[in-house]
């Protein structure tokens, strides 16, 4: 079936089949592999996107779910050369090593911090416990999370006095 | 790798069940799907057409109603962990999603989807046949009521025929005092419970005596079931009578009911020891609840 997605603010006319995941239309056919896939199952969280804002494990979403929906992926976030406040937070914490998982986290910081911008860690935590990075880098990813909280802060807070100004 | 299926996205609920009559068994309706896709992906079940119900999107809401509260069969769990819950029973909703799969899958698995799923185990059946929820269905020969504890006829098997889907749950909220809650034993916050157990009270207007009370228990029978005997020992007596052992007591009696089975997560005996504590917790809880007089 040809199908139309709407992928980090761009229209793509895809030819698929209706048995294929979000997940695999973004990797194998529009060659998006910023998107990864680990379990398959919706337990490790690392083909997270979101969809119409919300995080969703697009490993469990058939493409023509997302049909007509807003889609995100890690494409959409920073450039090599300027990096998301988030993506520059996950580096200063160290919060990965092999960096499998890190697109997926990334993700769900990025909504959860649209959502709540000034999280407690035991927020953070559990906003994160939909992911799983296997080389244990946990707590320096909850760090990363509110410490890119804090910049977000800082940068809304001198928005804020630039437009009284 | 899932089989090949036909995919129809009808645009309204009689355009889904008419698409459902004409293909007949071959058809799955589709909610969020989070269970239907890990089932086609394992070669478990095969669909020759899925009818994907996303365009529905006026079946996802929580409406108060006349006696209690609706809920849409698409609500998905994320919505109901959110729910700014001021009644008993949509608490332990809201705290039961809160326990379910992950952030980013509760934001796609349904309340609907998490019924029709019709695992013994299903947190939200559990919760839901407990507090007395009816489940309202819709077909082409017109809509019908089924209470949720008679829901489930089966591992996989509801109570839903031809082309018949569940369009949402109505919740009791009685104005007498009533307070629920729920317990489960899981290996890792992403597993299924391994065993579960919900209670319900119903107090009579003065607050004191327990007019009715209902205890399901899940993961420990073919489908999720009522502990009656449990209940039996429970109604007409005074709420001051859960302090002390009398909880366990009940909880003991609970776990004659289950007839568990030993498999990959738990064996049966453990299942049947953990069935006693359970209820007891939900009864400590809920009684502490209406002891507040929440």
């Amino acid at each position: 079936m040809k199908i139309r997605l709407r992928i980090n603010a761009h229209t793509h006319e895809v030819e698929t089949r209706p048995n294929q995941t979000l997940a695999q239309v973004l990797r194998e056919d529009l060659g998006m592999t910023g998107t990864m896939m680990s379990c398959g199952e919706g337990e490790c969280g690392s083909c997270t996107v979101l969809v119409d804002g919300t995080p969703v494990t697009s490993c469990l979403m058939l493409v023509g779910q997302a049909m007509g929906r807003d889609i995100r992926t890690i494409e959409s976030v920073g450039t090599a050369a300027a990096l998301d406040v988030v993506q520059q937070a996950f580096v200063d914490e160290q919060g990965f090593q092999c960096g499998a998982c890190t697109p997926g986290f990334i993700m769900v910081a990025k909504a959860f911090l649209a959502e709540n911008p000034t999280p407690t860690e035991h927020e953070a935590s559990q906003a994160m416990s939909g992911n799983i990075c296997r080389c244990g880098a946990h707590p320096y990813i909850v760090r990363a999370v509110l410490n890119a909280a804090g910049i977000l802060a800082q940068q809304k807070g001198s928005e804020h006095e630039q437009s009284e100004l | 790798m899932m089989s090949e299926f036909k995919y129809h996205r009808p645009e309204n609920i009689t355009e889904a069940i008419l698409l459902k009559r004409d293909l007949g068994d071959a058809a799955a309706y589709w909610a969020g799907g989070t269970d239907l896709v890990l089932q086609c992906k394992s070669g478990k079940r095969r669909i020759g057409h899925c009818i994907d119900l996303t365009a529905l999107q006026d079946l996802s809401f929580i409406n108060a109603a006349k006696g209690g509260y609706r809920i849409g069969t698409l609500t998905p769990l994320s919505e109901l962990e959110r729910l700014n819950a001021d009644t008993p029973h949509l608490r332990t909703i809201r705290d039961v999603a809160a326990l379910m799969c992950t952030v980013q899958t509760r934001t796609i698995a349904t309340l609907g989807g998490n019924l029709c799923n019709a695992s013994p185990s299903a947190d939200l059946f559990v919760a839901l046949a407990a507090m007395g929820a009816i489940a309202q269905v819709t077909g082409l020969g017109g809509t019908r009521e089924v209470p949720v504890d008679a829901f489930m006829l089966a591992p996989g098997k509801t109570a839903l025929t031809g082309d018949e889907m569940l369009t949402g749950v109505f919740i009791p909220a009685p104005d007498v005092p009533h307070a629920s809650a729920y317990r489960r034993i899981a290996r890792t916050v992403v597993d299924i419970a391994l065993v579960s157990a919900a209670a319900s009270l119903t107090l009579d207007r003065t607050g004191e005596k327990i007019n009715e009370a209902r205890i399901t228990l899940g993961a420990v029978a073919p489908r999720v079931i009522r502990a009656t005997g449990a209940e039996e020992m429970l109604t007409g007596r005074p709420l001051s009578d859960l302090i002390g052992t009398f909880a366990k007591e009940v909880g003991a009696t609970a776990a004659q009911s289950a007839k568990p089975i030993t498999d990959i997560r738990a064996s049966a005996e453990y299942r049947k020891n953990m069935v006693a504590v359970l209820v007891a917790r939900c009864l400590i809880s809920v009684s502490t609840e209406l002891e507040a007089g929440l």
